[in-house]
C-alpha cells in the first residue's frame, strides 16, 4: 500500500528527514498496528462466541455446575434456571371476614434477565383488589384496569425495561402474577390483598387458603362446541373446550426427584367475635397462641410448601354457633350489610320420600394416591347409608366411563354389596372427561315422578379446565335433580365445587384427609336426608336494597343464609322468610344493631359478580349483558375478576434493551398425596399437554449434580459444540510474538538512525 | 501506540524506550503461552487418548467402569474404529466441554452404540474427529462397548446441519450411528453448523 512509495527502511538514512519520519511512521503501524488489528478481531470474535451464553438466561446442560431446577426453553437444548416464589400469607379474621396479605417474593437465580409467571390459587370468592410491588425501597401501587388495557400497560413496560407487575384471574379461584424485569439474582416482592367471608357449616366455622394450582385435565379440542353464523350462511366457528390451556398449565415437578419448592408462611389473627371452642388445622401443624377468650393467634409450624391447601377450622365455646350474625360497613354515602342467618334444625320432621340417589365417581389419574382411597372410602360409606325404599346407581369415569347399573336400581341388599365390590375395585388411571358421566347422571328417565327425591353426589377433585362446559350443562340439564359435590384430595378445584353445588342447588362438601371421611361424609348425609329449606326470600324494610346472591339457594341442614347488600340506610329491618320442609318459618333482625364489620363492601361486589356469572350460565342474561356488569362493578371497587386486572408499573428502567428478557413459568410441586405417575405417566392426553402446550416444557431436578431433564418425542436434538479454540489460541500467539519482533526490529533500527 | 508515535521529537526517548521494552516483553510473553495454549489443548487431546485406551483396555477386563485418571469426571465407553483410513478413538461418557478435550463424547439421551435407536458421538472438528471429512459412504465403522461386544456399522449418508435442528430422532427405528463434529472443518472460530456422518449396523 503506502509503504510503497517509500524505499526499504535500510535506506531510510540517505532519505529527506520528513519522509523517513512519515515512513518510519508507516512502518510501525504496519508491523506493530496490524498484528494488534487482528488480535483485536480475534478477541472480539471470542467475546461474541461467548457473548450469547453470558447475557441470556438460557444456559445448556453443559454449562450447569451444581444442582438446579431447569426448565426447557423454547430455544432447543437450552435451559432456564426456573424462578422461585416465596409466600407469606397473613390473615386477620373479624367477625365474618377475613382480610388477608399475601406477599409473593420473586427470585431469579439465573445470570440473565427474567419475566416469572406464577400460577396460584386464591379461595373462589375472594375479593383481590390491591397490589403493591416493592422494587429496593420504592414501593409501587397497582390500579385496577380493564383487562386487556392492564395487559397493554403491562407488556409496554415490559418492553421498555421497566419492572412491572400484572395480577390476572383465569379462573375465579386461579390467578396468574408476572412480573417482568427480574435482573439477575435479584428479588422483587409483591403484594397482594384480598377479602373473603368466613364459611359457617353447621356449627364450624372455616377458613381456606388454596395454596397450590393442581394440574388440571384439559379435555382435548375433539370434543367441540360448534357456532354457526347468524346470517345463516352456514359457516361457524367450533370452540376450544378449555381456550386458555396455555394459561393455567404451569410445569409441576415430581417429588420423588425433586425438593419441594415454593416455600409458606402464614399467619392468621383469628377475632371471632364470641369466646372461642376448639381451633383446628386440619393439614398442616400450627402453633397456636391465645390472645384472650375471643382472639388467638395462629401461625404454621415448621417448614411448609405450596402443595396443599390450608384449612382452619373454629367453634364457638358454647355449644351452639350463634343463629343470626348482621354486619355493616359505610364507604362513602353507601352502607353495606351482611348477614348470616341459620334456620332452625326441625329433628322430626325427616323427609320422608324414598332417594333416587346417583353416585358419580372420578377415578382419573389426578385421584391416584391417597385421594383414590378418600373417595372410595366416602362413597362405600354412602352406600352403607342407603335405606330399602331408595334407589340408586354409580357411575365412575376417568377418559371412559362405566355406569354401574342401566337405570337406578332398588337398594336391596343384592346390588348395594355389588355397588360395594366396584367401587372397592377401582383404580386411578387415565384424563379427567366428567362431561359424559354429568351428562348420564342428570338424565332423569322419570321427571315428573314426584315420589322420589332425586339427588346427584359428585365425588371429584375438579382437576379440570373446562369448568364453563360442565356449569352449563348443570344450568341447562338440573331439572328436579339436585347436584352435591363432594370434593377430594389435599388441593380440590373449590371453585368448580361451589358453583356446580349453586347451580345444582345442592351443597358442597370438601375432604382434605381420609380421617375426614367418617365425619364430613356423616354431615352430608344428614343434609341429604334433612328436610330442605326452600322458597327463601330475604327483604329490607327500608327498601332500596341491592341484595345478593339474587337467587338466594336452597338451604340444607345447619348450613346459614348468607346475604349481602348495598342500603341507602341503616335502619328498619331485614325479614327472611322460607318453607322448612311443608313448615313455614320466618325471622326478623334489626338492622340499626347490626355490629361493624370490615370490607363488606368488597365482598358485595364480588358476590354481585358471581351472581352476573350465575345468571349468565342459567341463561337469564345475555353474556354481554354480564360482562357489562361485571366490569362495572370490578372499576368501581377496584376487583380483580374475569374482565378486569391489577397492574403496577416502575417508573424506573432497569434493563438495557440490549438485554434480552426470557418468560419463565414458576415451577409447581406437585399437591400432597398425588401420584406423578398416574397423573403424568400413563395420562398421555395431559401429558402431550404439558409438553407442547407451553414453551416452557417439564423438567426434573435432580439432587445429584446432573441435571435431568425430559426430552419430548419430536424434539429437535441439540448438539454440542465440537470445535476448540486451539487454533485461534497458535494464531493469536503467532501474532502477538511478529509483532513484538516488529517492535524490536523498529527500535533497534531507530536507535540506529539516531 | 499513540504513545509512541504523537511526540515528534523523540526528546523524550529516554522515558520511551523502556516502556518499548517492557511493551515488547509483555507481548512477547503473552504469545508464547497463547501458542502454547494452542499446543497444549493437541496435547492434552493426544495424551489423553493412550490414557483412555489404557483405562478402556482395563474397563473391557474388569466390566467396571475406570476413570483414566484419579481426578477424571468422566471414564471412556466405547471404541471407535475406522478400519480403511487407519483411525480410532476412546469415546468418553457425555458430551460436556471438559470431556471433549480428552476424547468423542457419548451425547447423553442417545441410544447407547448396538441398542435400538440413535448413538450420538461427537467430538472436535480439529483434534479427535479431524479425519471425519476423510469418511466416504459406504466405510464401516466399529464400535465396541465397554462390556466388549462390538458392532459394526456402515456408514449410509453425510450431512451438514444447524446445531439445534439436527434431524436426529434418539428413538428412531433400528440401530443407528451419527457422530458429529463442527463445520465446516478450517474455519477457525466456532459456529452454529455441524457435520454429521450417519451410519447403520450392518449385520
Amino acid at each position: 500500500m503506502k509503504t510503497e512509495t517509500c524505499t526499504l527502511p535500510s535506506s531510510l538514512h540517505t532519505m529527506p528527514h520528513w519522509l523517513r519520519r512519515t515512513c518510519q511512521t508507516l512502518w510501525l503501524i504496519n508491523i506493530v498496528g496490524l498484528p494488534f488489528v487482528a488480535l483485536a478481531v480475534f478477541f472480539f470474535s471470542l467475546a461474541n462466541a461467548h457473548a450469547e451464553t453470558a447475557r441470556s438466561p438460557l444456559v445448556t446442560l453443559d454449562e450447569v455446575k451444581s444442582g438446579t431446577l431447569l426448565l426447557k426453553s423454547s430455544d432447543a437444548g437450552r435451559y432456564i434456571e426456573a424462578p422461585r416464589v416465596a409466600t407469606d400469607v397473613d390473615i386477620v379474621v373479624s367477625g365474618p371476614t377475613a382480610r388477608a396479605r399475601i406477599t409473593q417474593i420473586f427470585t431469579n437465580p439465573s445470570n440473565g434477565w427474567v419475566e416469572a409467571v406464577y400460577a396460584y390459587p386464591l379461595p373462589e370468592d375472594s375479593a383481590v383488589h390491591a397490589l403493591k410491588m416493592v422494587v429496593g425501597k420504592r414501593v409501587i401501587i397497582g390500579d385496577i384496569k380493564e383487562k386487556k388495557e392492564a395487559k397493554a400497560i403491562y407488556e409496554t413496560a415490559k418492553a421498555s425495561g421497566q419492572k412491572a407487575s400484572l395480577v390476572e384471574q383465569q379462573r375465579p379461584n386461579l390467578f396468574t402474577n408476572s412480573v417482568a424485569n427480574i435482573g439477575p439474582h435479584e428479588q422483587v416482592v409483591v403484594q397482594i390483598d384480598y377479602q373473603e367471608p368466613v364459611r359457617l357449616s353447621g356449627d364450624e366455622f372455616s377458613l381456606r387458603v388454596p395454596l397450590v394450582v393442581a394440574p388440571r385435565y384439559n379435555p382435548a379440542p375433539v370434543t367441540q362446541t360448534a357456532d354457526l353464523a347468524a346470517d345463516g350462511s352456514g359457516w361457524g366457528t367450533t370452540a376450544d373446550p378449555v381456550p386458555d390451556r396455555e394459561k393455567i398449565t404451569s410445569p409441576v415437578l415430581d417429588p420423588r426427584v425433586n425438593a419441594p419448592v415454593n416455600p409458606v408462611s402464614i399467619k392468621v389473627r383469628l377475632q371471632a367475635g364470641f369466646a372461642l371452642g376448639e381451633v383446628k388445622s386440619h393439614h398442616h401443624p400450627v402453633n397456636i397462641e391465645t390472645v384472650d377468650a375471643q382472639t388467638q393467634l395462629i401461625s404454621l409450624a415448621g417448614d411448609n410448601h405450596a402443595d396443599r391447601d390450608f384449612e382452619l377450622t373454629w367453634k364457638p365455646q358454647s355449644a351452639k354457633a350463634p343463629a343470626v350474625g348482621l354486619f355493616r360497613e359505610t364507604i362513602g354515602s353507601n352502607d353495606y350489610a351482611l348477614a348470616y342467618i341459620t334456620p332452625p334444625v326441625i329433628e322430626q320432621k325427616q323427609e320422608e320420600r324414598p332417594r333416587e340417589i346417583v353416585f358419580v365417581i372420578d377415578n382419573s389419574g389426578s385421584m391416584g394416591g391417597t385421594s383414590m382411597n378418600q373417595a372410595k372410602a366416602s362413597l362405600d360409606y354412602a352406600l352403607s347409608r342407603l335405606k330399602p325404599a331408595d334407589r340408586f346407581n354409580v357411575i365412575r369415569f376417568d377418559d371412559t366411563m362405566t355406569s354401574l347399573f342401566q337405570d337406578t336400581v332398588t337398594a336391596d341388599r343384592n346390588n348395594i354389596s355389588t355397588a360395594r365390590e366396584f367401587v372397592g375395585n377401582l383404580e386411578a388411571a387415565g384424563g379427567t372427561e366428567m362431561l359424559a358421566p354429568l351428562e348420564a347422571a342428570l338424565d332423569d328417565r322419570r321427571p315428573n315422578d314426584q315420589a322420589f327425591v332425586r339427588q346427584i353426589v359428585l365425588l371429584t377433585d375438579g382437576a379440570i379446565g373446562n369448568e364453563q362446559q360442565l356449569l352449563d350443562t348443570i344450568a341447562a340439564k338440573l331439572g328436579r335433580s339436585r347436584v352435591f359435590m363432594v370434593g377430594i384430595g389435599s388441593a380440590p378445584n373449590n371453585y368448580l365445587m361451589n358453583r356446580a353445588a349453586e347451580l345444582g342447588r345442592g351443597t358442597f362438601t370438601s375432604i382434605g384427609s381420609t380421617d375426614q371421611v367418617d365425619e364430613r361424609m356423616r354431615n352430608l348425609f344428614a343434609k341429604l336426608e334433612s328436610p330442605v329449606i326452600t322458597n327463601l326470600s330475604a327483604t329490607f324494610s327500608s327498601g332500596n336494597a341491592d341484595v345478593t346472591p339474587a337467587i338466594l339457594p336452597d338451604l340444607y341442614r345447619g348450613e346459614p343464609l348468607v346475604i349481602a347488600a348495598k342500603l341507602s340506610s341503616l335502619s328498619g329491618t331485614l325479614t327472611v322468610k322460607g318453607m322448612i320442609g311443608s313448615q313455614p318459618w320466618e325471622v326478623t333482625l334489626p338492622v340499626a344493631k347490626a355490629a361493624k364489620g370490615e370490607g363488606l363492601s368488597k365482598l358485595w361486589a364480588r358476590r354481585k359478580i358471581s351472581d352476573a356469572e350465575v345468571e349468565s350460565t342459567l341463561g337469564k342474561i345475555s353474556r354481554d349483558e354480564a360482562d357489562k356488569r361485571i366490569l362495572k362493578l370490578a372499576l368501581e371497587n377496584s376487583l380483580v375478576s374475569r374482565l378486569t386486572s391489577l397492574v403496577a408499573v416502575d417508573k424506573n428502567v432497569s434493563r438495557s434493551q440490549d438485554k434480552p428478557l426470557t418468560r419463565a413459568d414458576v415451577p409447581l410441586n406437585l399437591p400432597a398425596g398425588w401420584d406423578f405417575d398416574t397423573v403424568f405417566g400413563e395420562q398421555t392426553t395431559r401429558k402431550a399437554d404439558l409438553e407442547n402446550g407451553s414453551d416452557v416444557h417439564l423438567a426434573k431436578l435432580v439432587h445429584s449434580n446432573k441435571p435431568v431433564t425430559i426430552q419430548p418425542a419430536g424434539e429437535q436434538f441439540p448438539l454440542p459444540q465440537t470445535a476448540t479454540d486451539a487454533e485461534l489460541r497458535m494464531i493469536a500467539g503467532l501474532l502477538m510474538l511478529l509483532a513484538s519482533a516488529g517492535l524490536f526490529f523498529f527500535t533497534r533500527k531507530t536507535g540506529k538512525a539516531s | 501506540m499513540s504513545a509512541i508515535i504523537v511526540p515528534a521529537s523523540w526528546k523524550g526517548r529516554a522515558v520511551i524506550r523502556p516502556a518499548v521494552r517492557a511493551a515488547m516483553a509483555v507481548m512477547a510473553l503473552a504469545g508464547l503461552l497463547l501458542f502454547s495454549q494452542g499446543i497444549w489443548i493437541h496435547a492434552k487431546a493426544i495424551l489423553a487418548q493412550v490414557l483412555l485406551d489404557r483405562a478402556f483396555t482395563q474397563s473391557i477386563q474388569t466390566g467396571e467402569p475406570v476413570k483414566p485418571w484419579s481426578w477424571a469426571d468422566t471414564w471412556p465407553v466405547a471404541r471407535i474404529e475406522f478400519p480403511r483410513i487407519g483411525e480410532s478413538a476412546i469415546a468418553l461418557h457425555g458430551a460436556s466441554g471438559q470431556a471433549l478435550a480428552f476424547g468423542p463424547g457419548h451425547v447423553d439421551h442417545s441410544a447407547e452404540a448396538g441398542e435400538n435407536g440413535t448413538a450420538v458421538y461427537a467430538a472436535h472438528r480439529d483434534t479427535h474427529f479431524a479425519f471425519l471429512k476423510q469418511v466416504q459412504i459406504g466405510d464401516t465403522i466399529r464400535i465396541t462397548r465397554r462390556d466388549g461386544k462390538a458392532f459394526t456399522y456402515r456408514v449410509s449418508g453425510k450431512s451438514v446441519v444447524r446445531w439445534d435442528q439436527s434431524g436426529i430422532d434418539t428413538n428412531a427405528r433400528g440401530k443407528n450411528l451419527v457422530l458429529a463434529t463442527c463445520w465446516p472443518f478450517n474455519a477457525t472460530t466456532s459456529g452454529p453448523m455441524r457435520y454429521l456422518v450417519t451410519a447403520e449396523i450392518a449385520e
